[in-house]
C-alpha cells in the first residue's frame, strides 16, 4: 500500500513542482526587460569615469602635452605595449634637452592593467572612456598618442585637466596619427 | 452574410468558374495543383511565423527582448533567416553514407507535410478527409523518426548515432502513448472522420475535453506530454541535446537540409497542436453556447480558419512556456515517464472512458 | 606540531628542517616517499591534504616542494622538499599512491621540468605535446619558436602512455593502454558547449554509460609562470586576473597578500575591508554564473540568462569600483587601486535585497523540480576520503563533508572580523555542491552586510617603494577562492622579479576527480556533474 500512495504522491508532488517552476517564468513573462539597446542608447550611456576604454594623452589648446619621454611608462608596461620615442633637441640657450617624438602605444596588446596611468610622474597620459575601438585592420590599433606637432607644456602652467569631459571622449585619438590612412576610422 | 467570410463560398466560386471555362478534367488538374502550392506555401509561412514567435516568446520568458532589429520588432527575422539558409553551401561530407544522408531530411519534410496535409483548418478548408483520419495522422507522422534514424546512422558521427538512438527508444515509448490518448477520444466520439469529429463538437460543452470530462481532460494532457516529446521539443529534446550532444542527429547537416529539420521541427510543433485542437477543443468551431443567439451570432462572424489558428497558438504558447522553464529530461527518466506513469494511466483512463460511454455519463 | 617534528626525525634523522617561513623539512629523493607516508597515516594529525606542488629549477638540482596539510586543520601547513642532481634524466619517486591529486601534478611537473616520477600509473606529459622539446620552466629553456614549430596538420591521439615502475628486478619502463581495444570513445571537447573552456575528456562509453574518462588540457596554456619570472611583482598582478577569471580578485588579492607578507607592507584597515566586499562581490558573480551554467548544462537555458542579469548587477558596481567589469583589475601591492565611489553603500544594501529575492526564485524555478532532483541527486557522488585525496576544496569539497573553508580555518585579511558558518553538506553529490553554491551566495550576502556600513576612514592604499624587491626566501599565501583553495608561492632570490612563481589551481583538482566521480554514471550526467563541479579551464592551463 505504501508504494501505491509513494507512486502517486510523488507524481503530484513533481506536478507540483513542476508548476512552480512555470510560475516563475510566466511572471517574467510579464516582467521589465533588461536588455539594453545599444546603438541607440548611446547618448544617454554613461561609463564611469574610471573605466579603461582606450589610452590617450590630453594635449591642451595650444597643442601641448605633459610629457617629457622620461620612458617610465614603457619600462612598467607588462607586455611591451608603448613605445615611447625620444629626439635630442637643443633649445634656445644652446642645452641638449630630450623631447618626445612619438608616443606609441598598441591598443592590441594592452591589458588595461593600468600601471602606465598610475605611475605616470607627470599625469601626462590618462585612460579615456571611449570604448568603440573596433577596427577593420590590426595596424589601426597601433596609435601615436603626441598630437602632430604638439609640444611639452612649461611648467609654469596650470598643471593639466585630469580629465577631459565626456564628449572629448568621441574624440578619437588615432585622428592625430602620424599615418594618414587613419582617414576612415570612425 | 456569414458564408462571405467563409471559405468555401470563395472555392465554389473558383470552382464554377473553372468548371464552366474549362473540360473537368483540366479544371480538377487546377486545382489539385493550386491546392497543392497553397499547402506547400502555408507550411512555410506558418512555419517561419512560429520560428518568430517562439524566438520573440523566449526573449520575454528570458527577460530579453528577442529579435527587433531586422523589420519593425523583428518581424522579418525568420525571413532573413530562411534567405540566409537557403544560400548557405551545403556540405559535402567524405565519410558518410551518402545516399541515406541525403535522403533523410526527405522523410522528415514528407511526413510532416502529410500529417499538414490531412489537418481541417476551417470550415470547408479541409483537404484529404479520411473515413479512419486519426489512424492515418498516427501513421504518416510516426514516418519522420526515420528520418531521424537515417540521419543519425548515415553522418557517421558518433554524437549523432548517440542521438539516434536515444531518438529511437524515445519515439517509439510515446508514439504509444499519443496513439491511446487519441483512441480514448475515438472512444468517446465513435468515429475517426476528423471532419464528423470537429462537427460532433458545435457548442461549447460538446468539445470533446467537456464532453468526456475526467478522462477526457487526462487524455488531453498526456497527449500533449507525449505530442511534446514525439517532436523532439522542450525537455525532451535528448536526440538534439545541445550541451551534451552538440547538436545530435543533425550535427553533420548544413544549409538546406538543416533547414528541412528545422522547419520540419517547428512544423510538428503547429501540428500536434493542431491535432489537439481539432480533437479535443472543437477543431475549427466558434465558442457557441446554446440559447445565446446574439453572442453566437457575433462569434460566427470570426472565420473559423482564426478559430483554428487562435486555439493552436495557445497550445503552442503552452508548449513554449514549457520548454523554456524545465531542464531536459535523462533517457532513463524518459522512459520512465512513458512506461511508469503515462502508459498505465493512459489504459487506465481507456478502460474509465469505455465505462463512461457505456454507461452514457458523458455530457449529451 | 612540536610532536610533528619529532616523527619527522625520527622517521629520517638525517632531514633538514628549517622553520623560517613554513616548516620546511628537506630530505633525499630515496627517503621522501617513506616521509610522507609515515606523515600521512600518522594517528595524531595525519597530513592527508595535498595542497600543491611545486617543480623547480635550482641550477644543479631539480627539485620538488610538496606543501602538506591536515584535512581535520587546514591550517596546519608542512613543507616537504626534494631534489634530483640528475638534469639529463631526472627521476623521483611518485606520491600518488599517498595523494590522487599528486598524478596530474607530477605529469605536470614533468611537462614543464622534465622529472619522470616513478610508480605514476601514467606517465604522459600533462599541458604539453608528447613530442614538444625541451622543458619550458628549466631556467636554461630554450625559446625559440623553430624548435617547436606550430603544428598544422591533423594528427590522431595515441592513447599509449608510458610510465616507470619499481620491480624487484629494478626500474623497468613500460608503455600501458588508456582504453582497450574496442572502446566506443568520443571527444568531450576541446570544443563542445557545455565544457566551460577548452577542456579535452577522452570519455570511452558503454551505450550511455560513462566507462573511462582521460583528461587532456593546455590547449590554452599560456605559460604565465614562466612569463612572470622575467616581470616585476607589479607588472604580474595583471596575470593573475586571468587565471580564474570569475574569481579574478580574490587570486590578485592572494598575490598582494604574498607580496605584502614578503615586502613587509602594513596594509590600510580601509583598504583591507574593500578588497574583502569585492572577494563577496566576486565569489557571488562566479556563484551565479556556476548556477547559471549548470542549469544550462542540464537543459534550463533560461535560469542562465536570469543568473547572468543578476550577475549584471554586481558588474556594474565592479564597473563603478575600478573601471572593470571581468577582469576588474583592483588590487595593488599595498592596497587597492582606487577609493570607493560615492554610493557605494547605497548600491551594495540595494544589491543584497535584490538579491535574497532572487535566491528565492531560483531555488522555486530550479531547485525543487522534480526532472532537476532526478538529474543532481545521487549522482556523482564524492566521498570525503575522496574529496581531500584528490585535493577537491570549496563548494565541492564541502559538499562531500569536509570542512575546508580558508576565511574560517585560516582568516585572512579581515575575515577574522566577521562572522558567518561554513557551508557544508554530507552528501557528496552534484546536488550538494549545487545546494552549497546558492547558500554560499548568502553568506557572501552576509559578510557583504556585516563589512558594508564599517568601512573605517583611512588611506585606501599604503605607500610602497617604486621598486618592490622581496627578501630572499620561499612565501606562500593560501586564500579560498570561488572554486576552492587557491595558493601563490613565490621563491625570491632578492630581486625585483620571482626566480620561481607557482599558482594553486583548484580547478585541476576538480577536474582530476571527473574520472572517478562520472564512472558508471550516464553521459548526460557527466555532463550535470561537470557544470556541478564548476571548473574554469584558464586556471588550470595557467
Amino acid at each position: 500500500m505504501s508504494s501505491v500512495s509513494q507512486y502517486f504522491s510523488g507524481m503530484f508532488k513533481g506536478i507540483w513542482s513542476l508548476l512552480t517552476g512555470m510560475s516563475v517564468t510566466l511572471k517574467e513573462l510579464f516582467a521589465k526587460k533588461v536588455t539594453q539597446q545599444y546603438p541607440e542608447n548611446r547618448k544617454t550611456l554613461e561609463m564611469s569615469p574610471r573605466f579603461k576604454g582606450v589610452l590617450i594623452m590630453p594635449h591642451d589648446e595650444n597643442n601641448e602635452h605633459a610629457c617629457t619621454a622620461c620612458g617610465i611608462c614603457q619600462m612598467n608596461c607588462p607586455n611591451g605595449t608603448i613605445k615611447v620615442l625620444s629626439k635630442m633637441i637643443e633649445t634656445e640657450d644652446g642645452k641638449k634637452k630630450k623631447i618626445l617624438d612619438q608616443h606609441q602605444y598598441d591598443l592590441g596588446m594592452c591589458t588595461f592593467c593600468n600601471l602606465c596611468v598610475i605611475t605616470c610622474p607627470q599625469d601626462a597620459i590618462i585612460f579615456d572612456q571611449d570604448f568603440e575601438n573596433s577596427v577593420f585592420t590590426h595596424s589601426r590599433l597601433r596609435m601615436r598618442l603626441n598630437k602632430e606637432g604638439s609640444k611639452l607644456r612649461e611648467k609654469k602652467k596650470p598643471a593639466p585637466v585630469a580629465k577631459p569631459a565626456p564628449e572629448k571622449a568621441a574624440e578619437p585619438p588615432a585622428e592625430a596619427s602620424a599615418d594618414k590612412d587613419n582617414e576612415t576610422k570612425e | 452574410m456569414i458564408k462571405y467570410i467563409e471559405a468555401p463560398y470563395y472555392l465554389d466560386l473558383l470552382d464554377n468558374f473553372l468548371k464552366t471555362n474549362l473540360p473537368e478534367w483540366a479544371a480538377l488538374a487546377i486545382e489539385y495543383v493550386l491546392i497543392g502550392l497553397v499547402l506547400l506555401t502555408a507550411y512555410a509561412v506558418i512555419a517561419l511565423a512560429l520560428i518568430y514567435v517562439e524566438r520573440k516568446v523566449t526573449g520575454f520568458f528570458q527577460a530579453r527582448l528577442g529579435p527587433n532589429r531586422v523589420g519593425p520588432f523583428g518581424i522579418i527575422q525568420s525571413v532573413a533567416d530562411m534567405i540566409k539558409i537557403l544560400l548557405k553551401e551545403i556540405i559535402r561530407i567524405d565519410n558518410v553514407d551518402k545516399f541515406l544522408f541525403y535522403l533523410a531530411p526527405f522523410f522528415m519534410i514528407v511526413s510532416s507535410f502529410l500529417t499538414f496535409g490531412a489537418l481541417p483548418f476551417g470550415r470547408g478548408l479541409h483537404v484529404v478527409d479520411f473515413d479512419n483520419g486519426i489512424f492515418y495522422l498516427i501513421a504518416v507522422s510516426s514516418l519522420s523518426i526515420i528520418g531521424v534514424l537515417l540521419a543519425g546512422w548515415a553522418s557517421n558521427n558518433k554524437y549523432s548515432m548517440i542521438g539516434a538512438m536515444r531518438s529511437g527508444a524515445q519515439f517509439i515509448s510515446y508514439e504509444l502513448s499519443a496513439a491511446m490518448a487519441l483512441m480514448t477520444i475515438v472512444v468517446l466520439t465513435g468515429t475517426m472522420k476528423l471532419s464528423t469529429i470537429v462537427d460532433q463538437q458545435e457548442y461549447v460543452y460538446h468539445w470533446n475535453i467537456f464532453r468526456g470530462h475526467i478522462p477526457a481532460v487526462i487524455a488531453f494532457v498526456i497527449y500533449l506530454i507525449a505530442g511534446h516529446a514525439e517532436t523532439n521539443r522542450g525537455p525532451f529534446d535528448l536526440p538534439e541535446a545541445e550541451s551534451e550532444l552538440t547538436a545530435g542527429y543533425h550535427t553533420e547537416y548544413s544549409g538546406l537540409q538543416f533547414g528541412f529539420y528545422y522547419l520540419a521541427e517547428y512544423l510538428n510543433m503547429f501540428i500536434i497542436a493542431g491535432i489537439a485542437t481539432t480533437v479535443f477543443l472543437g477543431g475549427w468551431q466558434p465558442i457557441q453556447v446554446e440559447g445565446w443567439d446574439g453572442f453566437n451570432t457575433a462569434m460566427n462572424f470570426i472565420p473559423s480558419f482564426v478559430w483554428f489558428f487562435g486555439k493552436t497558438g495557445f497550445l503552442v504558447m503552452l508548449s513554449l512556456w514549457v520548454r523554456w522553464t524545465f531542464p531536459r529530461l535523462r533517457i532513463d527518466q524518459l522512459l520512465n515517464l512513458e512506461w511508469k506513469y503515462l502508459l498505465p494511466i493512459n489504459m487506465v483512463n481507456l478502460i474509465l472512458m469505455v465505462i463512461i460511454v457505456i454507461y452514457g455519463l458523458y455530457i449529451h | 606540531m612540536e610532536k610533528i617534528k619529532e616523527l619527522i626525525l625520527k622517521t629520517v634523522p638525517d632531514a633538514v628542517v628549517d622553520e623560517t617561513q613554513k616548516l620546511t623539512v628537506t630530505v633525499t629523493s630515496d627517503k621522501l616517499h617513506l616521509l610522507a607516508k609515515t606523515l600521512r597515516y600518522n594517528e595524531a594529525m595525519p597530513f592527508d591534504f595535498l595542497v600543491m606542488m611545486i617543480g623547480e629549477d635550482q641550477g644543479e638540482a631539480l627539485g620538488v616542494l610538496y606543501m602538506l596539510s591536515a584535512s581535520q586543520d587546514v591550517s596546519k601547513e608542512l613543507v616537504l622538499r626534494t631534489s634530483t642532481t640528475d638534469r639529463e634524466k631526472p627521476l623521483l619517486y611518485s606520491v600518488t599512491d599517498l595523494w590522487e591529486t599528486a598524478h596530474f601534478n607530477e605529469r605536470e611537473i614533468y611537462a614543464m621540468l622534465g622529472i619522470r616520477f616513478i610508480n605514476n600509473p601514467d606517465m604522459r606529459k600533462f599541458f604539453l605535446n608528447q613530442d614538444w622539446v625541451g622543458f619550458p620552466l628549466r631556467k636554461d629553456y630554450d625559446a625559440d619558436p623553430a624548435i617547436n614549430p606550430v603544428n598544422l596538420e591533423s594528427r590522431d591521439i595515441i592513447d599509449i602512455a608510458p610510465r616507470i615502475v619499481e620491480t624487484e628486478q629494478g626500474l623497468k619502463e613500460e608503455t600501458v593502454r588508456i582504453f582497450e581495444e574496442d572502446d566506443y570513445i568520443i571527444n568531450i571537447g576541446p570544443q563542445h558547449p557545455s565544457m566551460h573552456g577548452v577542456m579535452h575528456f577522452r570519455t570511452s562509453l558503454d551505450g550511455e554509460i560513462v566507462k573511462k574518462i582521460d583528461v587532456h588540457s593546455g590547449y590554452i596554456h599560456r605559460g604565465i609562470e614562466k612569463l612572470s619570472e622575467s616581470l616585476t611583482y607589479p607588472q604580474i598582478l595583471h596575470f593573475t586576473d586571468r587565471l580564474d577569471y570569475l574569481s579574478a580578485n580574490i587570486n590578485r588579492h592572494a598575490l598582494c597578500m604574498c607580496v605584502e607578507k614578503a615586502a613587509e607592507i602594513e596594509v590600510p584597515e580601509r583598504a583591507q575591508y574593500i578588497r574583502v566586499l569585492t572577494d563577496e562581490l566576486n565569489r557571488i558573480q562566479s556563484h551565479l554564473i556556476a548556477w547559471g551554467t549548470m542549469c544550462m548544462d542540464l537543459g534550463a537555458t533560461t535560469a542562465f540568462i536570469y543568473g547572468m542579469r543578476e550577475r549584471e548587477l554586481i558588474l556594474e558596481i565592479f564597473e563603478k569600483l575600478s573601471g572593470g567589469r571581468l577582469i576588474i583589475n583592483y588590487n595593488v601591492i599595498g592596497g587597492v587601486m582606487f577609493d570607493i565611489y560615492d554610493g557605494f553603500q547605497k548600491d551594495i544594501h540595494a544589491f543584497i535585497i535584490e538579491m535574497r529575492k532572487r535566491v528565492k526564485e531560483y531555488h522555486k524555478l530550479f531547485s525543487g523540480n522534480v526532472i532537476a532532483l532526478g538529474r543532481m541527486k545521487d549522482l556523482g557522488i564524492m566521498t570525503k576520503e575522496d574529496a581531500i585525496s584528490y585535493a577537491v576544496t570549496g563548494p565541492a569539497g564541502r559538499g562531500s563533508g569536509w570542512s575546508c573553508d580558508l576565511r574560517i580555518h585560516q582568516p585572512y585579511s579581515i575575515y577574522d572580523k566577521v562572522q558567518f558558518k561554513e557551508i557544508i553538506r554530507t552528501e557528496g553529490d552534484a546536488y550538494a555542491r549545487y545546494l552549497n553554491r546558492l547558500d554560499e551566495i548568502e553568506t557572501s550576502l552576509e559578510i557583504l552586510e556585516q563589512l558594508v556600513d564599517n568601512i573605517p576612514d583611512g588611506d585606501f592604499q599604503a605607500k610602497t617603494k617604486a621598486i618592490i624587491k622581496l627578501p630572499e626566501g620561499r612565501y606562500y599565501q593560501r586564500v579560498e577562492a570561488a572554486r576552492g583553495e587557491f595558493g601563490v608561492y613565490i621563491e625570491s632570490r632578492g630581486d625585483k622579479t620571482p626566480y620561481r612563481l607557482k599558482f594553486r589551481s583548484p580547478s585541476m583538482a576538480l577536474v582530476s576527480a571527473m574520472p572517478l566521480i562520472c564512472r558508471e554514471e550516464k553521459l548526460s550526467d557527466l555532463i550535470g556533474i561537470g557544470g556541478s563541479m564548476d571548473y574554469v579551464i584558464p586556471d588550470i592551463d595557467r
